[in-house]
């Protein structure tokens, strides 16, 4: 090679590697902006779940069989060629779950009732055309425990995992079970839009993509709000007492993060799920950009919700993350009126540390009938340290520390706070009526009382000593 | 209004300048710290109001005038001054 041709070659070979360098960096510029979309804290993982969707396709396993503990392959191998059988998957996301395939073409429900009668092996068997996303009915148990089972009804939405108040499985030193069992509750019910959730705070973010679906809208038939001094609002999307004006649109994020636990849309492959997959969630704003507004706002905000009650809008519970120690008269007529039109009104305790029972906090120690007081948990069980408490004007305790939820500009964020307990015990009162559409707010509040996990950490600390338990809540 | 730390320890000595009729010189910045407060209003809620009771992440910011100490609480939305003769006050939102 003459000294030109090295330079010539030497030129091309700099080109190239720099050519390749700037594509690598293209690449992480992509995959960084792919990211920045998620969360300020950090989110660890973003794969999707492994939701169990199956069809009938004739392709696929015909019976699903979950065998008892200590039953191995190699066994279940034997019963399965014994039966005309043969294995086709282990599925791992839920210990002991097979999927067998049929090869003497019985019919797959014959070959399920087949191995349900193996009692001594088997917990249960179904029809693989019977695992879906809404199994309401068709599952039927024979086990004592659910919670391996359950696993099958994960959500496919992709941060799922990192929702450990819905399903705690000791993810990031949590502690297993220290959820509100909502895998197990939405066996019965994922939610209806039938329910309305009024979410009193900063308002809401309605165009977040997982949220937009499940967002209240004035239906047609109920008119205007029209208020005796303040006059008509075109309230589409809810009402903004904080600027007398119809659009409730969240400029804090609380009241999105706050929705979002109630309602993100549940298995639409995307964020989060809300306790709800389905559910309507009506943004009533009194708060302002910096989280902070007047008890008179929360009143207005409280009156619309009832007008609109009384012109057919089925608003059955009030979610209110917030509050301070100034007593109201008029706030708590207002929350009374609510409860006569059959709203439960759900607040939260307060992040003091301190005891309600000596040192008040309002609205969550108005003493009435359709009041309940929420008091935070972290992921390991434990009374979160910032939480109020009190034996007599605490009522349940709800995760409440570090909770990710929808944010402003179609982000996601982790936030801690009874803030955030709160709206799961609404959005359990939600699922109940979605099931139980005429319980009276009574029997509502009597119900989400009675149906808590007791625990050791809240024993003289909140009034029913226990944690908000979903499934139990629905009888499941 | 939209504060970041710094702009809200001026503010913060503006304020208390205003408050106490003295020159700013004569406010001596004693610490300025990020702090977790209880909620939104950032642990000193002003009469008649109600706040979002999420853990906010802020500044605290402590000034002292002849002698005496004067607190101010800060996050990127609002500006407060806590127990001045007694009241809480929000200083800017």
């Amino acid at each position: 090679m003459n000294r030109n041709n090295f330079w010539i070659h030497f030129g091309i070979a700099v080109i190239i590697i720099t050519f390749a360098a700037v594509l690598g960096q293209i690449r992480r510029w992509e995959t960084s902006l792919r990211t920045t979309k998620i969360t300020e804290k950090s989110i660890k993982s973003t794969t999707k779940p492994n939701a169990v969707k199956r069809s009938a396709d004739d392709r696929e396993p015909e019976v699903l069989v979950k065998f008892r503990p200590g039953v191995n392959l190699a066994e279940i191998n034997k019963i399965a060629i014994k039966n005309g059988d043969r294995v086709e998957d282990n599925l791992e996301i839920v210990k002991g779950l097979i999927a067998i395939d049929d090869l003497d073409n019985a019919d797959a429900k014959t070959v399920a009732e087949q191995y349900s009668q193996m009692t001594d092996l088997v917990l249960y068997a179904h029809p693989n055309n019977e695992i879906r996303l809404d199994p309401t009915e068709k599952f039927n148990y024979s086990g004592n425990t659910y919670s391996d089972e359950a696993d099958i009804n994960s959500p496919n939405d992709p941060l799922f995992r990192e929702q450990w108040a819905l399903s705690n499985t000791g993810q990031n030193g949590g502690k297993s079970d220290a959820d509100v069992a909502a895998l197990k509750a939405w066996l019965k019910t994922q939610g209806s839009e039938n329910v309305v959730v009024a979410v009193l705070d900063s308002g809401v973010d309605y165009t977040h993509p997982d949220l937009i679906s499940n967002m209240w809208l004035r239906p047609g038939n109920v008119s205007q709000y029209k208020d005796n001094e303040l006059g008509i609002f075109n309230d589409e999307h809810g009402f903004n007492a904080a600027e007398n004006q119809s659009d409730p649109m969240d400029d804090n994020g609380h009241g999105t993060h706050c929705a979002g636990i109630i309602g993100a849309e549940g298995n639409n492959d995307q964020g989060i799920s809300g306790i709800n997959w389905k559910v309507q969630i009506m943004p009533l704003k009194f708060m302002g950009r910096g989280g902070f507004g007047t008890t008179k706002d929360a009143i207005e905000a409280i009156n619309y919700a009832i007008d609109r009650k009384r012109n057919g809008v089925n608003v059955r519970v009030i979610s209110a993350s917030w509050g301070s120690t100034g007593y109201s008269k008029a706030l708590e007529d207002a929350i009374r009126a609510a409860g006569e039109e059959g709203i439960l009104f759900v607040a939260a305790a307060g992040n003091n540390s301190t005891d309600n029972d000596k040192r008040p906090h309002y609205p969550s120690n108005y003493n009435l009938p359709n009041v309940l007081s929420v008091a935070a948990l972290d992921r390991t069980d434990a009374l979160a340290s910032f939480s109020n408490f009190g034996t007599k004007t605490v009522h349940i305790a709800a995760p409440g520390r570090e909770i990710l939820s929808t944010w402003l500009n179609d982000e996601y964020r982790e936030a801690s706070g009874t803030s955030m307990a709160t709206p799961y015990v609404s959005g359990v009162a939600a699922l109940i009526l979605a099931s139980e559409p005429k319980l009276s707010v009574e029997k509502l509040r009597e119900r989400l009382l009675k149906s808590v996990d007791k625990l050791d950490s809240l024993n003289g600390k909140v009034e029913s000593g226990g944690r908000l338990n979903a499934a139990k809540a629905l009888g499941n | 209004m939209s504060f970041n730390k710094d702009s809200a320890v001026r503010e913060a000595k503006t304020d208390l300048a205003k408050r106490l009729k003295v020159s700013e010189s004569e406010i001596k910045e004693v610490s300025v710290s990020e702090t977790d407060f209880p909620d939104m209003s950032l642990g000193v809620p002003v009469e008649d109001e109600m706040s979002a009771q999420m853990i906010s992440t802020g500044w605290q910011i402590n000034l002292n005038a002849d002698g005496e100490n004067y607190e101010y609480r800060a996050d990127k939305y609002q500006l407060r001054l806590r127990g001045f003769n007694g009241t809480n006050y929000i200083v800017k939102s």
